[in-house]
């Protein structure tokens, strides 16, 4: 078993990362509430206890949502790696179900391994903290049981969604053939591609009418507050569009980043690369889109929601402040939580890399026999890293921006005395940290990659295997 | 250089190895792939190496081709010495004066023709200039590739995958071109082909080969051949038939 689980670390990471977050946030809400629920002045209310839990339900099922993809495009990858050993077994008498069967026991041994893990390690964080806490006397005693069973959830989730993600990840199976194993196979550069017409039809479906309900959010805005909710279901059923045709819009997008890196033979070859395997760039790019996306949008709604009461409520400064504080604080609180999915969509990002190093270790090679130096190598990989993370980073804005912008406007544009349509509140600290991460991600992200890629000697271009 | 003189009105050494060594690994584990080797490749002259398998013909041209450094002895490229020299000096140099032509083609697959044949001058960061423009172009439709320029290796067939490497490998005009059974996924008459086609180029632009193979069809082609066996050099020839040659070969195979 041992053996089979090898290559499996950033999944397994990936997995126990994802059931530490939703964990740790249960665990966390969990004793938050019964810290407030022990406080006299508190006591009888159970509504801030119910809004952490929604809260954190929501966070959740991001940072799984975000888990499962880096996982998909983890096993997809491995059974790329693989493709050598599954044909052999298939030329040996093995079906190409019972294959498959096999990889996806792996993801659930992966998602039960790392989810047992963040079990343990979230529950006991928030422990240590709430020690701590109650040692400094900034929480009360709290009356909290950490073997509460709605901490299994998030757990039970990742386990769940590793194994989905292995099953659809491991699809390439099924199309290896045992002729494979005879030597001289061709790495197939195009993937399972073309999925689905029913697919791309779907997402411009929901494209559409996501805009139509966030265009119909800001204009019922300018009469009613209850606006933000058709303009959030249209925020919610627009990206969901988005996320089903990411196939269409990211591979385009990295063209567009590839030629903006610039037009040396290093870049180019980068800009090639990136777009060699659109599936998986894709997956690669899409947990990093939905983090930049989320924090965008949380950072401009508040930045503009703000703005908007201060041009209505300027007479009245001390109200403003009271209500900027409390913007800033939950924009910074949103972020940080939705900034632990960005840190595990960036370990999909180096597993991608890495993989992408290992199997064009021939063609590395060559480049090396042809001269590319090693400082050229990890140049490539550094610009096929920053195309990844460009792409992800400059959607987000964009996409965060109009959501951030449709949100705030569907919320308040009815008050008297708002500014129109025309205003937007743009938080550029908060931007400036999502493009400073940015830019961190990259280079971290292509330190191990380059590494591995600058070890290949120029004569592993020459053999035959 | 003194080589040079003693062969006068020979055309000068462009590559040479003085009595290399290689092993591998140490004590009762090492293997000694190399165990003294003198040879020397003239401007414009086709070698082909052959040895059976574990002879160190391999080791020989990546020794050559500065892509391993030996062990003890001299390995000279033109008037250098490269036995000595790091990675990114032996890089510089690869990039300057060797072309490869391999046996899987090592074409880049996500560039086309043309830009897998300027591929040498993009690592160099030098434009070609109008000459050199000129004399790829003449290359390419020597090779009958002038109509496959926007094409990807993957559309090609072996054997004009194989011409794209050659084109590649002369493109910028080397001194020395090494090649590694350049025919050995071409079936015969492809590589018959693919053959006078490099031995023609290289003889019309005045560079050399090395060539290392166990194929005596591929052989016959050079002008001169070297036999290794156990890391020696057990007989060198004049342009052979291939019939002489296989029969030497399979006498190397049993007489050991």
């Amino acid at each position: 078993m041992s053996a089979r689980l090898r290559g499996h670390g950033p999944g397994v990471l990936v997995a126990a990362l994802s059931s530490a977050f939703g964990v740790a946030l249960i665990q966390g809400t969990g004793v938050l509430d019964a810290a407030l629920r022990a406080n006299a002045l508190t006591g009888g209310s159970t509504t801030v206890g119910v809004l952490l839990q929604i809260t954190s339900v929501v966070f959740i099922a991001i940072a799984v949502y975000a888990g499962a993809v880096v996982t998909t495009n983890t096993f997809s990858v491995i059974v790329a790696g693989r493709v050598k050993s599954i044909a052999l077994r298939r030329l040996l008498g093995s079906t190409a179900r019972a294959e498959r069967r096999a990889v996806a026991r792996e993801g659930l041994a992966v998602g039960l391994i790392g989810g047992l893990v963040g079990l343990i390690g979230g529950s006991v964080a928030v422990a240590g903290i709430a020690a701590a806490a109650a040692a400094l006397g900034v929480l009360g005693p709290a009356p909290y049981d950490y073997a509460a069973p709605q901490a299994l959830l998030p757990a039970c989730a990742v386990v769940l969604t590793t194994w989905i993600a292995a099953v659809i990840g491991s699809r390439r199976v099924l199309s290896v053939t045992p002729m494979q194993a005879l030597g001289g196979a061709e790495e197939r550069s195009e993937e399972e591609s073309r999925a689905g017409r029913l697919r791309s039809a779907c997402a411009a479906v929901l494209v559409g009418l996501g805009i139509v309900l966030l265009v119909a959010g800001v204009a019922l805005g300018a009469v009613t507050f209850s606006g933000l909710l058709v303009a959030f279901t249209g925020g919610v059923v627009s990206f969901t569009g988005i996320v089903l045709g990411a196939h269409l819009v990211i591979p385009r997008a990295l063209r567009i980043a590839g030629r903006l890196m610039g037009g040396s033979a290093t870049t180019r070859l980068a800009a090639e690369n990136a777009v060699r395997y659109p599936q998986r760039s894709t997956r690669s790019t899409i947990g990093l889109l939905v983090a930049v996306t989320l924090i965008t949008t949380f950072g401009v709604a508040t930045r503009t929601f703000g703005d908007m009461v201060e041009a209505a409520a300027g007479n009245d400064p001390a109200y403003y402040a009271g209500i900027e504080t409390m913007l800033t604080t939950v924009t910074a609180v949103f972020s940080v939580l939705i900034g632990f999915s960005a840190v595990i969509a960036g370990v999909g990002l180096v597993n991608s890399l890495s993989l992408g190093v290992l199997q064009r270790t021939r063609e590395l090679g060559l480049l090396r026999a042809l001269g590319f130096s090693t400082r050229s190598l990890r140049r490539m990989i550094l610009a096929e890293s920053g195309q990844l993370v460009l792409t992800a980073v400059a959607l987000g804005l964009v996409l965060g921006t109009v959501y951030g912008w449709a949100g705030a406007h569907s919320l308040v544009a009815a008050a008297r005395g708002m500014p129109g349509l025309w205003f937007l509140g743009v938080p550029w600290p908060l931007l400036g940290v999502v493009v400073a991460g940015g830019v961190l991600l990259t280079v971290v992200a292509s330190v191990a990659p380059a590494r591995r890629a600058t070890r290949v000697a120029p004569v592993e271009a020459l053999g035959v295997e | 250089m003194r080589d040079t003189e003693e062969h006068s009105g020979a055309a000068p050494t462009v590559a040479r190895v003085r009595s290399v060594t290689k092993h591998y690994g140490s004590g009762d584990a090492t293997v000694h792939a190399l165990r003294g080797i003198d040879l020397a490749v003239r401007r414009g002259e086709f070698v082909a190496i052959m040895g059976p398998s574990g002879s160190g013909k391999s080791t020989l041209m990546h020794l050559l081709a500065g892509l391993d450094s030996p062990s003890s002895g001299e390995v000279w490229l033109g008037d250098r010495e490269i036995g000595a020299l790091d990675d990114t000096a032996l890089t510089l140099l690869r990039r300057e004066r060797i072309g490869f032509v391999f046996q899987a083609f090592n074409l880049v697959p996500t560039l086309d023709v043309i830009a897998n044949v300027m591929l040498p001058f993009e690592l160099r960061g030098t434009r070609p200039s109008r000459e050199e423009r000129a004399f790829i172009g003449r290359l390419l439709t020597e090779l009958g590739l002038a109509d496959r320029l926007g094409h990807r290796p993957r559309e090609l067939s072996g054997g004009q995958q194989q011409r794209v490497a050659i084109a590649r490998a002369l493109a910028s005009r080397p001194e020395l071109v090494v090649a590694d059974e350049p025919t050995g996924n071409l079936d015969s008459r492809t590589g018959r082909e693919v053959l006078s086609i490099l031995a023609g180029a290289a003889a019309a632009h005045g560079q050399a080969i090395a060539m290392v193979t166990h194929d005596p069809v591929a052989a016959s082609h050079a002008d001169r051949i070297v036999f290794l066996a156990d890391g020696r050099v057990v007989a060198e020839e004049e342009r052979m038939a291939a019939e002489s040659i296989a029969r030497f070969m399979l006498s190397l195979d049993t007489g050991r």
